[in-house]
């Protein structure tokens, strides 16, 4: 088989099957750590402030990337924020359909640089539109791991106006 | 050849460890932030920024560099990443300094971070692929076997014993013991050596470098910038680098000719004729206790299987005419693959500083060479440096 000849299908060529047998164990790093303890086990978002720039990031982090300081002080944060931007995925992977769609979000908080990625949830047939106010809902404390997915996802806040 | 002078004027290192806490951004960014503050600089002083790191399944994160980028001060920077396997090390400083030979820019931050803890079970899984995959993969081949065929091939040439080969190990190991960093710093005899467990014959467990999590960090300056910044630039005085063919099968393995190429290139540039005079202190690459012996002779330090002499004779060891690996290596301090190899360039700028501690070398060293290698037994790099 070369070049000139066409084939539409790899598999009618000899083939020999390999993968690369490694699987992955992270950390969340010393920021991170803090952030997911304190989410497990106070059930709220914690930041760290710059001195320098006088911003607070949200999730903490252990460093800002502009002024290049190590940033210490960890503070809370209002765990109600604002959709900057969402989308709702219609198909997965492979190309099967999700019903209801999966509505994920980024999500900023007030005073805050950064924000979170998660899922938009409340009512059945609720709709989110780009500046609706949200907030945490999370999992039950006996069933929170310290991760991301503590947080169920994010509703519409109360008295918010829609 | 109308290039500048360029010269190290910073450098920080975090630990090496088993497992770190810390991901790899914040390893990035310990190393990165002690590099600055070291020369009293700050991110707004740097022009640039290469980063040195190995495969991507090290760490667990595809294109990790770009991942890594926030902790190595290259944000909003021009910023690369290079990537030459083991050698990847000693060729970031490499590309860190024709950024700022060819005019182009006068300050560049040289980063290496490696977290191996968390590829699963096992970083040699990532190193299965690179044997060809019909040839070879189907006979289950891992580095160790090849490196077991490549010792023992050096051994028969020159008759070298066991013995000469595990007195490596016991002399970077000790090194180790002044590092502030190492991971396997400890005192150990050539009997102990030999009595640990045997991995793919010749090959024994205490041979071997651990796999390792860390990060180094250089500041690199062009002439004028340096000597603004310090009274003891150390400079870059040759660079060289070279890959061999990866159809292994067709080279010897008894000598790395790759290094040797590598090397020839960094001390052309050096004026370097006679390297087993003119070099004081180096730091060849020692993943396993013989290949510092190799690489030796790659670097023409010595004749070819005289390397264990020099060993015997204590003239390797920290206070011997020429000290090799003086910082422990990466046998001793740890081998988190790229940040490993730009630890024996950071061992060569304190050195020649004469800040290298518990660690430093007797007399006035002048010139080092640090060198790293990989692949398949194919890549060398080489620095020069010049106090
Ligand atoms: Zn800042």
């Amino acid at each position: 088989m070369g070049l000139i000849q066409k084939s539409s299908s790899n598999q009618e060529l000899r083939h020999y099957r390999g993968n690369i047998p490694v699987g992955n164990l992270y950390t969340a790093g010393i920021a991170g750590d803090r952030f997911f303890v304190d989410l497990r086990d106070k059930g709220r978002l914690l930041g760290t402030r710059c001195p320098s720039c006088e911003r607070t990031f949200v999730p903490a982090r252990h460093f800002c990337e502009e002024c290049f300081t190590r940033l210490e002080e960890y503070v809370p944060v209002p765990s109600s924020g604002t959709v900057h931007s969402l989308t709702a995925a219609h198909v997965d992977l492979d190309g099967k359909p999700l019903d209801p769609p999966h509505v994920l979000a980024f999500i900023t908080f007030e005073g805050c640089a950064g924000g979170l990625v998660h899922r938009l949830g409340g009512a059945p047939g609720q709709s989110f539109r780009i500046g609706d106010r949200v907030e945490m809902v999370l999992k039950d404390r006996k069933k929170r791991t310290g991760g991301i997915n503590d947080i169920e996802h994010f509703r519409p806040a109360k008295g918010s106006r829609r | 050849m109308g290039m500048r002078r360029v010269a190290v004027i910073g450098a920080g290192m975090t630990r090496f460890v088993r497992r770190a806490k810390e991901t790899p951004k914040e390893l990035s960014f310990e190393a990165t932030r002690m590099a600055l503050d070291s020369c009293e600089m700050t991110r707004d002083d740097i022009d640039c920024v290469v980063h040195g790191t190995a495969p991507d399944a090290f760490d667990g994160v595809h294109m990790k560099a770009e991942y890594l980028c926030d902790g190595s001060g290259g944000v909003g920077k021009p910023y690369t990443r290079n990537y030459v396997g083991g050698g990847t090390g000693v060729f970031a400083p490499i590309q860190g300094w024709y950024h700022i030979a060819s005019g182009m820019f006068d300050t560049c931050l040289v980063v290496c971070e490696e977290k191996m803890s968390s590829c699963q079970p096992h970083p040699q899984g990532a190193f299965l692929t690179i044997f060809d995959h019909t040839t070879e993969r189907a006979l289950g081949p891992n580095l160790l076997w090849i490196f077991a065929l490549e010792m023992n091939r050096y051994m028969q040439t020159h008759g070298i014993t066991l013995e000469e080969i595990a007195a490596v190990s016991v002399q970077n190991k000790g090194n180790a013991l002044d590092h502030p960093c190492a991971q396997l710093g400890k005192k150990t005899t050539v009997k102990e050596v030999l009595e640990s467990e045997v991995l793919a014959w010749p090959v024994h467990r205490e041979m071997v470098s651990p796999t390792s999590d860390g990060a180094v960090a250089l500041v690199l300056a062009s002439e004028e910038v340096a000597r603004r910044a310090t009274p003891k630039p150390v400079w870059i005085d040759g660079v060289g680098w070279t890959l061999d063919t990866a159809y292994w099968c067709t080279r010897d393995l008894y000598y790395p000719r790759y290094v040797e190429t590598a090397a020839r290139m960094a001390y052309d540039m050096a004026g370097i004729t006679e390297p087993d005079r003119q070099i004081d202190i180096a730091e060849p690459y020692d993943p396993f206790a013989y290949k510092m012996l190799h690489h030796m002779e790659g670097l023409m330090l010595c004749g070819k299987g005289q390397a264990p002499k020099l060993v015997a004779d204590g003239v390797t060891a920290r206070h011997g005419r020429l000290p090799c690996c003086p910082s422990g290596g990466l046998l001793g301090v740890g081998n988190p693959i790229a940040a490993a190899g730009l630890m024996k360039i950071a061992e060569l700028f304190w050195q020649l500083r004469g800040e290298a501690g518990k660690r430093q070398v007797p007399g006035t060293p002048r010139k080092g060479v640090a060198q790293a290698w990989g692949d398949l037994m194919q890549v060398g790099t080489v620095v020069v440096m010049g106090a």
